[in-house]
């Protein structure tokens, strides 16, 4: 047995427990903070099923035409409260890193273009918002609620699941997409 | 055999240390908990919010009018709105509040809780038991879907940062009163609460500054 890696050893482990205790003692406050910036990484990435949908433009965007870069996709409706509450960090977020082989991509479920278009009055987004009106695309992913946001490598992978809204513009969270640009 | 392991293994060591992290918080966990009531800032209604390291549950109710206002949007017919306005609906968050330091996926099935009305015992209202009911009923598919996605996912599991929204339905008359048992798997272990005293919201007619 290594001495130092000993004394390493239990130095990590107090820290686990004080760590356990600290949050233990902050019980009562801990549900008023916000969640934390985490993407949930996926142990095998697998192959994001494609799709081909249109935005309010009617253009047609085909998932597979992105391969190459990093994918944010996001499934959400006007009505979800946290669906609201993210999309304006997703617009910073896509400002961000729009000319860095990132791209956004906002899959609405279920409404049509006229109750999305009202919805960009207070909401100004300027990445692609795609229509999902007979829900076929969301049901070819593993989502159970809304919002859900995949992340998808450049090679069509599915790498990441967040689950809940996050603060897209997040430099750690940009910093993981930044990283994703390189996987093989 | 610890330094051992942390001298040539570092990924199956920052594995135990997070085990034994979250292992003595949820030793701590009951002397933690607690059923939290008060009225939602937002909704400004009632709210049962139980509380432990790693996790929240708060149920808001909301009132038949406003269901009926947003099912009547999505292209349900007036009965169709009249059944989901009846049936107890609740606007439920839940969070994995479990961070990266301690991550501690978490897992629940609504098909576990247990409501306590009066002498009655019974289960939540699901996704897929109104499914069946809209099927019957002939609902268009774009109000069903809207209905599905509106609601709260019957199975989910959260990791650390994960949480969600959606409508609950306990399939109780507008003002009942009762008792949810709730029970989640969080870092391998099994945990139940009760969220006792909880009501339905009422079905009233109040006029703008009236108290409901």
């Amino acid at each position: 047995m290594n001495a130092a890696a000993g004394g390493d050893t239990l130095r990590a482990l107090s820290r686990a427990v004080c760590c356990a205790v600290a949050l233990v003692t902050s019980a009562p406050a801990a549900a008023e903070v916000p969640a934390p910036q985490t993407l949930h990484a996926a142990q095998t990435p697998q192959p994001a099923p494609d799709f081909e949908l249109v935005d309010l433009d009617g253009a047609l965007h085909r998932l597979s035409d992105y391969r190459g870069k990093v994918v944010v996709l996001n499934f959400w409706a006007t009505w979800c409260p946290p669906c609201r509450y993210e999309m304006p960090s997703m617009q910073r977020g896509w400002d961000r890193v729009k000319d860095e082989d990132i791209v956004f991509l906002g899959v609405n479920v279920g409404e049509d273009t006229d109750t999305v278009f009202t919805f960009l009055a207070d909401y100004p987004v300027e990445f692609p918002l795609l229509f999902d009106e007979k829900a076929a695309v969301i049901e070819a992913y593993p989502v159970t609620g809304l919002p859900t946001t995949y992340i998808i490598d450049p090679a069509g992978r599915i790498t990441h699941r967040a689950v809940g809204s996050r603060e897209w513009d997040d430099a750690g969270l940009l910093a993981e997409l930044r990283a994703l640009r390189r996987a093989p | 055999m610890m330094a051992a392991m942390s001298a040539h293994s570092p990924h199956r060591f920052t594995t135990v240390s997070r085990a034994i992290a979250w292992a003595a918080l949820s030793a701590a966990t009951a002397a933690a908990a607690e059923l939290v009531t008060g009225t939602d800032p937002e909704a400004q209604l009632p709210f049962w919010e139980w509380r432990e390291p790693g996790m929240s549950l708060r149920l808001v109710q909301r009132l038949p009018d406003q269901s009926r206002a947003f099912f009547l949007a999505r292209g349900f017919s007036r009965d169709d709105v009249e059944l989901i306005a009846g049936s107890c609906v609740f606007q439920t968050v839940f969070k994995n509040l479990s961070t990266a330091d301690a991550p501690a996926a978490l897992e629940y099935d609504l098909r576990d809780w247990v409501v306590h009305a009066g002498a009655q015992t019974r289960g939540m209202k699901t996704r897929e038991d109104w499914a069946e009911t809209w099927a019957r009923r002939g609902v268009p598919q774009s109000a069903r879907i809207a209905f599905e996605w509106a609601l709260y996912p019957t199975r989910q599991v959260y990791n650390a940062g994960d949480y969600n929204w959606g409508m609950s339905f306990f399939d109780l008359a507008p003002g009942d009163a009762f008792d949810l048992v709730i029970h989640w798997n969080q870092g391998g272990e099994r945990r139940t609460a009760t969220l006792e005293g909880m009501r339905c919201a009422p079905d009233v007619d109040a006029a703008p500054g009236e108290p409901l």
